[in-house]
């Protein structure tokens, strides 16, 4: 039975005059990845903020686990900010043991656990390093360290592949799958839709600050986007507005909206027929949500 | 609270810059105290020619129950004498004698009694540095009029004790060294002001810039946070003044010919009044919570340290603007000026601590002043919270006032 880890209700924010967020509801069930996505300003992080307690809502109600948060469930929350730093001229192992002892764990298994975690993701000699002594990869990898080394069961990471390179992109998702397995539920917070697809059970998209679309990929899939063909060829696309429509074309690529009533193979004959066209693949898809999330926003 | 006070305590200890601020007082005194050994022999060849100024300037006499006291020497100094001690104050509070020396069977244990006429702010009165002078110069010149070579030996090796009491129109005024035990403080909260102003303003202003308030505040209470950070700021500033006090309290130990208090003044002679020296450290301890939530409050509001930095003269400031006006906090004390001073709670701290030290601050006033210090720092903590909790996250903008008290 699900169990919503995080349930808002009827979230509204103003800041002076300005209405960010408008009458917001979801929730995020336990152990699944949710995806709360929208376009910069969008409300995102002011939803996340809020939600952790850091700013207060101008209506609504924001729960973790049935209640409205508090420092003093940090042990169960490990949150990667959008705006993220550590200190800088301290050593890393200090930086991540400090950190780890305000989320709940006695120093001696905060020292542990972080050697631990910096000895897999390769940088265990940097340990008694200033931060700053790092590469920007390696602080990448402290960071995530410094979000995950308590193991909470609900991780809230916000943009978290914001400038990572590709290394500590992949060793993220690794991350989300590894908690993920371990019963944690993760709320992940991006524009990125290529990261949605990949990861994401359910997702609320954000626009303007309200609600856009909610619900599980497919659900949104199948709530917004008509299926397409994707086209590949080579010569002169034809245009046969009684058959379809063309919804994107590149020099060798289209995508084609069909007319109602009409059957796929009749447009695959078509084509196939058009002499002074040769096609080289031919896919019948539905839209992925990056189409989706860009006409959200045209 | 544990985990925040080991954290800023250590990442403190271990910057470079924080020991070069601590020792650099040290190295400076030691350099001064350097620099008044190489004079001190020209002092001392000053010091008869001095005497005979003070006897011959101001008329002066003696009561000499030592027997140690030259004769020949009050002579040529045209000191007299006087038939009892009574007689001789009578004479110090009527004008007609402008100092007094009293010697009593052992001055060598028992000090040297001055009366003097006032001769303004002073430590020491120029009085004792004759009175020792006088007795010393005796001790050499005769050393058989003395009761024995030992007594002599120590007259000549260590300056007796002086107990001074000045008078001005007649009536008794407090001996400066009265403001010693309590002045203590006043000197301390200087210093730890200071020394320790950057570290404070760069504890939350450095939070600001490195982007850690966001997983701080998710992970701690702003209060818990705020409360730690000022408890490790007052452990750092005790370890301050330990680095400043321990060179200075072993070279006095050690060498203490060398570790010139002024004349006639010994440790064990400094004067402890229990009142002045337990509202001294009140007004010490609640002056610097109320003066460091101030400053970590600052740090908060601006977009980094630099920027604070700049706004942290405004902060130091304020400690230093009774000095402008110390003869007033000193000599009047119910000076307007003096009541704004005492009050205001960005001034509050030093003024109190220089007018208890002094003794111009009655118990009432003293009290008064305090409740205004627990509040404001009360206040200042309040202040330092509220601008952790809603400046630190505005990550390169400076958060107003208004839009503090507004949040």
């Amino acid at each position: 039975m699900d169990f919503p880890v995080v349930d808002i209700q009827s979230f509204a924010m103003s800041f002076g005059p300005k209405e960010v967020i408008k009458d917001l509801s979801f929730n995020v069930n336990q152990g699944e990845v949710f995806g709360l996505l929208g376009a910069n300003g969008a409300g995102k992080t002011t939803t996340i903020r809020t939600l952790l307690s850091l700013l207060e809502p101008t209506s609504g109600t924001l729960s973790v686990n049935g209640k409205r948060y508090s420092p003093a469930m940090a042990a169960t929350v490990g949150y990667l900010p959008e705006q993220r730093g550590l200190y800088r001229n301290e050593p890393v192992l200090d930086t991540m043991v400090y950190l780890a002892v305000m989320h709940g764990l006695s120093r001696d298994e905060a020292t542990k656990r972080s050697k631990a975690y910096l000895e897999r993701v390769g940088i265990a000699d940097k340990a008694h390093e200033r931060l700053s002594s790092l590469s920007n990869g390696q602080q990448q990898k402290v960071q995530l360290g410094a979000t995950i080394v308590h193991e909470p069961s609900l991780m809230i990471l916000d943009e978290p592949t914001e400038a990572l390179d590709p290394v500590n992109r992949s060793l993220l998702m690794d991350i989300i799958q590894e908690q993920r397995a371990k019963g944690a539920t993760v709320m992940l917070v991006t524009h990125r839709m290529e990261e949605v697809e990949q990861l994401c059970d359910r997702i609320v998209l954000l626009k303007d600050g309200h609600r856009a679309l909610y619900g599980t990929v497919d659900e949104v899939k199948n709530q917004f986007g008509a299926t397409v063909i994707a086209l590949a060829y080579s010569g002169q696309l034809p245009i046969n507005e009684r058959l379809y429509g063309i919804t994107k074309q590149l020099p060798h690529y289209a995508e084609l909206a069909w007319q109602k009533g009409v059957a796929v193979d009749e447009i695959f004959k078509f084509l196939a027929n058009s002499p002074d066209l040769h096609v080289t693949a031919f896919d019948v898809r539905r839209p992925t949500l990056n189409e989706i999330f860009l006409s959200l926003y045209k | 609270m544990w985990n925040i006070i080991n954290f800023e305590v250590f990442r403190a200890l271990k910057k470079k810059s924080f020991w070069y601020a601590s020792i650099a007082p040290v190295i400076i005194i030691l350099a001064v105290l350097g620099i008044e050994k190489l004079s001190i022999q020209s002092a001392q060849k000053n010091a008869q020619t001095q005497d005979q100024n003070y006897s011959q300037s101001a008329k002066v006499a003696v009561l000499d129950d030592s027997g140690l006291i030259n004769s020949q020497l009050l002579a040529a100094q045209h000191i007299g004498t006087e038939p009892n001690k009574d007689a001789g104050i009578a004479a110090v509070k009527s004008g007609q004698l402008g100092a007094f020396f009293y010697y009593p069977q052992n001055p060598e244990l028992s000090g040297i009694q001055v009366y003097a006429q006032d001769q303004g702010i002073s430590i020491s009165s120029p009085y004792n540095d004759a009175a020792i002078s006088l007795l010393q110069q005796s001790v050499a010149k005769d050393v058989s009029s003395a009761t024995g070579n030992s007594q002599a030996v120590q007259i000549l090796e260590k300056s007796p004790g002086v107990t001074a009491i000045t008078y001005k129109n007649g009536a008794e005024i407090n001996d400066l060294t009265n403001a010693i035990a309590p002045g203590i403080f006043a000197a301390i909260f200087f210093l730890v002001v200071v020394l320790l102003s950057y570290t404070m303003i760069s504890s939350t202003s450095e939070e600001k810039a490195n982007k850690t308030a966001e997983i701080l505040l998710t992970s701690i209470k702003a209060r818990t946070l705020i409360l730690g950070k000022i408890i490790s700021l007052m452990i750092l500033g005790l370890v301050q003044i330990a680095v400043l006090t321990i060179p200075l309290i072993l070279a006095y130990v050690f060498f203490p010919s060398h570790f010139g208090l002024p004349a006639g003044l010994t440790l064990s002679s400094i004067p402890i009044n229990p009142i002045a020296v337990m509202f001294a450290a009140l007004f010490f301890i609640v002056g610097l919570v109320m003066y460091i939530g101030f400053v970590v409050g600052l740090g908060a509001l601006f977009p980094g340290g630099n920027d604070a930095s700049r706004f942290m003269g405004i902060a130091i400031i304020w400690n230093f603007v009774p000095i402008y006006a110390i003869t007033s906090v000193i000599s009047s004390p119910h000076a307007l000026v003096v009541t704004v001073f005492t009050y205001f709670p960005l001034t509050a701290p030093t003024t109190t601590l220089l007018r208890n030290a002094v003794g111009s601050l009655s118990v009432g006033e003293a009290f008064a002043a305090l409740a205004v210090l627990i509040l404001s720092a009360c206040v200042s903590v309040w202040f330092a919270v509220r601008a952790f909790r809603y400046g630190s996250m505005e990550y390169g903008r400076r958060v107003g006032l208004k839009e503090l008290i507004r949040n």
